[in-house]
């Protein structure tokens, strides 16, 4: 893109600066769209599972419903307790949105068309999604409110143990396709297995990760049924109960973008992203950025799904999942990998 | 821990068993009606939103006996009486605080006179608190607009009273 | 003695007790209607049926069969039950079953038996009677066709009022009861018909469907309109006084009630002093009351620099407390100037056996001859008349010296000049002198005469005072009166001595019947309820509370202190009076030695410890020995219009139109409805 700017006669430097920009809005813009529509598909889901109906009266099928609701948050007060430390109760929700969106930087939605790709991308992932615990941390905190506080409390301890597993898992990815570039281990993953299955995740070795990191991206994503902290049951609404209006609606987007999030993730990670699923020319007629569209949504149709199937987790359950089960699991997997690795010489 | 079971817990058998129901539950009809547009068949006793009745001649019917007020448990009705410059008894002051309402019917039943009732309305959310405290000239509109209803419900309910 | 048995228990009854007395000796609930126990015993409702035995095989009213030794009575049996289901369906027959808008619902004597004593169904298919209404005047509201036929109204204007105002017409089944031309009636008593009618016939017209007895909070009082100190219960709803019923004291008004003290209450809303107001001294409003902060009228009070020249003259309302506080006040600020008798008498009050009731409410009752002086008894304590007319009934003397009013009973009246009782003719000194329990009762006209010495001597003359007996009596009409002389609250010169000593502030302590105008340089603060004639004259208004707004002491004509509950609170900004007095206090810069009610009311019982005591008071059996003649002609009597006679009333619409209607014969008469 920055080349067509130049050829429009502006400077190396603005044009990249401009392509930056357009760049970022070509993401951001369809994916609040995309967040709007997957808040309406997963309450359809969800009803759907639970034999009702769901959004059906803004707009045909009740499309609309999650723009009206959007704009009932709008146009809502603002209410900031008085015992609130003011600023950071208000900037904790503006955390959550931005690193929601940051991540998407390095996420390929075709051959080459990434914003920026860099050659740690993956890393960069995991430093991002780590800092997305701290808008729920301070919202916590700064709300000053005995529920909020047990959420972030939650919510920290909850992110620490998931990203560690994550993290193992991801070196299963990473010894295999040998680059962090997300680009790179998309391309790894052609033909991977049988020379014509285009995804790690029907490698039999990987598979076994894909589950634990499908598992983790729930669990790291706060969804249900690792939705402890806004477990409304025992915390009202968790570290969102202070908070109304716009500041509540951008946790809501964020939330859902990270959801999608770690859908694309899936996608990219495990089953070749914009690849088609499998090596077979005339399934590349299809454009690549269809492939892992129909791929996120899949994964996001399992992560509604399994929000209605399962019921929450206990505290102590969740911290043994990840300890005591997900941790020695994929720890043992990378040495397994590596090992397997090592025995057929893929490093030599 | 036997092997099976830790086979059925690492292949998350169970999980994948509940997945499937619940998939099989995804693509069966709908349980619930399509509110707004269907509406589910009220009993006749049902108790919604009250409403004080006249008698066909356009007199009231509320006679300020108060006994509603007296058997009302959630102490949600207010009545103030005098002669009516006819002498006949009635209220001055007839107040439901809906908010206050529990919805029991006591007051249908205590009164002797069935002026006050509960109708078949359930829709009557409003935007203020404000609202929600009727009086009498809400009462009776009501009674106005539901009279139809209610005669109907109470004759077709009369035979178990 | 006779001995009976009642459902197997065996009793001793007194001789002459009836069948039903004996039961509720032993215990037994009896229904009825017709019976009451200050009535005569008409035996026509057939309630109180009993089986007894030896007697015939049936059932026998129980309230007019003298009780025998031997007796057995059963109250219990199935003959009994189903004597009772039988004659409650009988009287429900033509009952109307309108109980949802009756008035009597909820305090009903037949709803009440109907449940306890009927069968629940009726077998009566036929049409009801129906009687057409009657007019019975502003205080009674009928509904005919109510009617049981018990004849107690009859029986109590007949025995009790002693005005054949309310009897029956027709027979059987159209039987009505009516003021025979449908006039209203118009004795001082007649409301009390309405406590008496078992069903909802007659009912209070002021208090027509205004509320449902379960809605009421019912406070413990004391009535303040006559000097007799009824004992009432207040009705109140909210913030409101609904209305105002007899209790039960035989010593003082056995169980009833003057109209005056159960309908003025609707003036309690009324006309009331809800604001401090100041009447502007200068600027453009000069002359007229503008409302004011208590700030601002205790300033001026206090500008007036009053010092010991301060004065206070209390009201005929008033409770002890009240003026207990303000002699606290006065005497803080080192006056004594008080003073009651707010028309100017002067009678002496150093000996308070002179002027008080000696002879007890229940006690004149006894009397065999009584020679009222000054009293137009009806109209000054209308409750006294009826113990009188006992008395006559008894076979006691009366006679009267004053003008001529309507008495119950036979009186003889010697003429409207009080020099008669220098020279009373032999048959009245005859029959004084010889009677076992003489009594004289002295009334406001013939003290405001100075006919007490006189009256004295006469009493020294008959020997009133004797073993077990005191005849002397003096009859106030102000509730506030004995308390007041308790408190040692009156000048020798009476108000005379107030206006001689021209104070620079004078306290008007609801006191509505002073002359005003003998006080022209002196600041008039009004402490009162209503703005009425002090309120009008006043410089300074401070709003107090009424008499059912503050708990209190009153002390009735007989010496009897009572204590008064509060039942509402005063309206706006009034404020009990102690703590007006209080305050009052504060802003002069004196200390009256009490920050509380209990405080205050022990300061009163350690000034006065007769006080401290509920009942009757003793003022001893010696009385001064009197002399000189008296002289003077009882050109009227004191009370002009018996049902306007203080603020309250004159507040009340119900007392107006009775007043007009009943007094001066002004036509509200209404269609029949």
């Amino acid at each position: 893109m920055t080349e067509t700017f130049i050829n429009w006669g502006m400077t190396a430097d603005w044009a990249w600066f401009v392509a930056t920009i357009c760049g970022i809005l070509l993401i951001a813009l369809p994916l609040m769209l995309g967040v709007a529509m997957i808040i309406y598909a997963d309450r359809k889901i969800w009803a759907a599972m639970a034999l009702r109906r769901g959004p059906n009266v803004v707009g045909p099928f009740g499309l609309l419903q999650s723009f009206a609701d959007g704009l009932k948050v709008f146009l809502q007060e603002t209410i900031i307790p008085s015992a609130a430390n003011k600023g950071l109760f208000l900037i904790a929700p503006i955390i959550t949105f931005t690193v929601a969106l940051m991540a998407w930087a390095v996420i390929p939605f075709n051959s080459g068309a990434v914003l920026a790709d860099i050659n740690v991308g993956l890393l960069y992932i995991l430093a991002i999604s780590s800092l997305g615990v701290y808008g729920v941390v301070i919202a916590g905190w700064a709300s000053n409110s005995k529920y909020p506080f047990f959420s972030a409390m939650r919510a920290a301890a909850q992110m620490i143990s998931y990203e560690v597993s994550i993290g193992f898992i991801i070196i299963c990815v990473v010894l295999w396709a040998g680059t962090f570039n997300m680009n790179g281990i998309v391309i790894a993953q052609k033909g991977h297995v049988f020379g014509f299955l285009n995804g790690f995740g029907f490698n039999p070795l990987l598979f076994p990760m894909w589950v634990l990191f499908l598992i983790s991206g729930m669990a790291e994503t706060a969804r249900a049924p690792f939705d402890l902290t806004e477990a409304e049951s025992e915390l009202v609404a968790g570290y969102q109960t202070e908070y109304s209006s716009m500041s509540f609606a951008l946790y809501w987007l964020g939330e859902y973008a990270n959801v999608l999030l770690m859908c694309t993730l899936n996608a990219v990670l495990f089953f070749g992203g914009w690849l088609p699923p499998v090596d077979w020319a005339p399934l590349y007629w299809v454009n690549g950025f269809v492939w892992l569209l129909l791929k996120i949504l899949f994964f996001f149709f399992i992560f509604s799904w399994v929000k209605a199937t399962v019921p929450r987790y206990r505290y102590d359950q969740l911290m043994r999942l990840g300890w005591k089960v997900f941790l020695p699991f994929s720890l043992l997997w990378v040495f397994l990998v590596s090992g397997y690795l090592m025995a057929t010489g893929h490093f030599a | 821990m036997t092997v099976a079971q830790f086979i059925k817990a690492f292949t998350l058998w169970e999980f994948l068993k509940a997945h499937a129901l619940t998939l099989k539950y995804f693509f069966k009809p709908k349980a619930t009606i399509n509110y707004p547009y269907e509406k589910n068949p009220l009993s006749p006793r049902f108790r919604g939103e009250h409403a004080l009745r006249r008698y066909p001649n356009g007199e009231e019917r509320c006679i300020a006996c108060k006994l509603c007020e007296a058997v009302c448990p959630a102490q949600a009705i207010t009545i103030e009486a005098e002669p009516r410059d006819d002498g006949s008894r009635r209220t001055t002051r007839y107040d439901i605080d809906m908010t206050k309402c529990i919805f029991c019917g006591f007051c249908q039943e205590a009164c002797p006179v069935d002026a006050i009732v509960e109708g078949p309305n359930f829709e009557y959310a409003t935007e203020t608190r404000e609202e929600l405290l009727y009086d009498k000239a809400k009462l009776l509109a009501n009674g106005d607009k539901w009279e139809r209803a209610i005669a109907a419900n109470l004759e077709a309910d009369a035979p178990y009273r | 003695m006779p001995t009976v048995k009642v459902d197997g228990q065996e009793i001793e009854v007194p001789a002459g007790a009836t069948v039903l007395q004996a039961c509720e000796l032993a215990g037994k609930e009896i229904p009825r209607f017709c019976y009451h126990e200050r009535l005569s015993i008409a035996g026509n409702c057939r309630m109180c049926l009993v089986e007894v035995k030896p007697g015939p095989p049936k059932p026998q009213a129980s309230c007019a069969l003298p009780a025998t030794d031997g007796q057995e009575i059963r109250t219990d049996s199935e003959m009994v039950k189903k004597a009772r289901e039988g004659v409650m369906e009988f009287l429900l027959i033509n009952h109307p079953l309108d109980c949802p808008i009756c008035d009597q619902g909820g305090e009903c004597d037949l709803q009440d038996q109907s449940v306890a004593y009927g069968r629940g169904g009726s077998r009566y298919d036929e049409n009801k009677r129906a009687v057409t209404e009657k007019y019975m005047g502003p205080l009674i509201k009928t509904t005919m066709t109510r009617c049981i036929h018990c004849t107690r109204c009859v029986r109590f204007s007949e025995e009790i009022a002693g005005v054949d105002e309310i009897g029956a017409l027709y027979r059987g089944e159209n039987m009505q009861i009516t003021t025979y031309l449908e006039h209203a009636v118009k004795h001082e008593l007649s409301a009390n018909v309405i406590d008496l009618c078992p069903v909802g016939a007659l009912t209070s017209r002021p208090y027509a469907f205004e509320a449902r007895p379960w809605e009421l909070k019912k406070t413990l009082g004391i009535d303040v309109m006559d000097a007799l100190g009824a004992n009432i219960r207040i009705d109140s709803r909210g913030r409101e006084v609904m209305r105002a019923l007899p209790r039960l004291n035989d010593d003082v008004n056995e169980e009833w009630l003057a109209d005056k003290s159960r309908y003025a209450v609707d003036g309690l809303t009324r006309r009331r002093l809800d604001k401090v107001w100041i009447r502007q001294t200068s600027g453009e409003n000069r002359g007229k009351l503008e409302a004011a902060t208590w700030d601002d009228a205790f300033k001026k009070i206090k500008a007036a620099k009053p010092g010991k020249d301060i004065a206070a003259v209390y009201g005929d309302l008033l409770d002890c407390e009240t003026m207990f506080a303000a002699k606290a006040l006065l005497g803080a600020m080192g006056s004594t100037l008080i003073e009651g008798r707010q028309s100017g008498m002067t009678y002496d009050t150093s000996n308070l056996a002179a002027v008080n009731f000696n002879t007890t409410l229940a006690g004149i009752e006894n009397a065999d001859a009584v020679l009222i002086v000054g009293s137009q008894i009806r109209h000054e304590a209308p409750l006294l008349n009826v113990r009188l007319r006992k008395a006559v009934k008894r076979g006691a003397k009366v006679f009267v010296v004053g003008p001529e009013w309507e008495t119950t009973y036979p009186a003889t009246f010697l003429g409207n000049d009080l020099g008669v009782l220098n020279s009373l003719s032999s048959d009245v000194t005859d029959a004084m002198s010889k009677a076992e329990r003489p009594a004289i009762i002295l009334g406001g006209a013939a003290l405001g005469r100075g006919a007490l010495g006189k009256a004295l001597a006469l009493a020294g003359e008959w020997n009133v005072v004797r073993e077990g007996w005191n005849g002397f009596n003096s009859l106030h009409f102000s509730a506030s009166r004995m308390g007041g002389l308790m408190l040692g609250l009156a000048q020798a010169g009476g108000m005379a001595d107030l206006i001689a000593a021209k104070p620079k502030v004078l306290l008007a302590l609801g006191s509505d019947e002073v002359d005003f105008t003998k006080f022209p340089d002196t600041l008039k603060v009004f402490i009162g309820h209503h703005g009425d004639k002090g309120a009008h004259a006043a410089d300074v208004i401070l709003p107090a509370a009424a008499y059912t707004e503050k708990s209190g002491t009153y002390v009735n004509i007989e010496g009897r202190v009572q204590r008064s509950e509060k039942a509402v609170f005063a309206p706006g900004d009034a404020r009990e009076d102690w703590t007006i007095l209080r305050a009052l206090a504060d802003a002069l810069g004196v200390t009256v030695g009490f920050d509380t009610f209990e405080q205050l009311r022990a300061a009163m019982f350690a000034d006065t410890p007769a006080l401290a005591n509920e009942g009757l008071a003793d003022f001893g059996m010696a009385l001064p020995a009197g002399g000189g003649d008296a002289s003077g002609e009882i050109a009227a009597y004191p009370v002009a219009d018996y049902y306007l006679t203080n603020a309250i009333c004159r507040a009340s619409p119900t007392m107006q139109r009775c007043s007009a209607e009943l007094l001066h014969g002004q036509d509200f008469a209404e269609a029949a409805e």
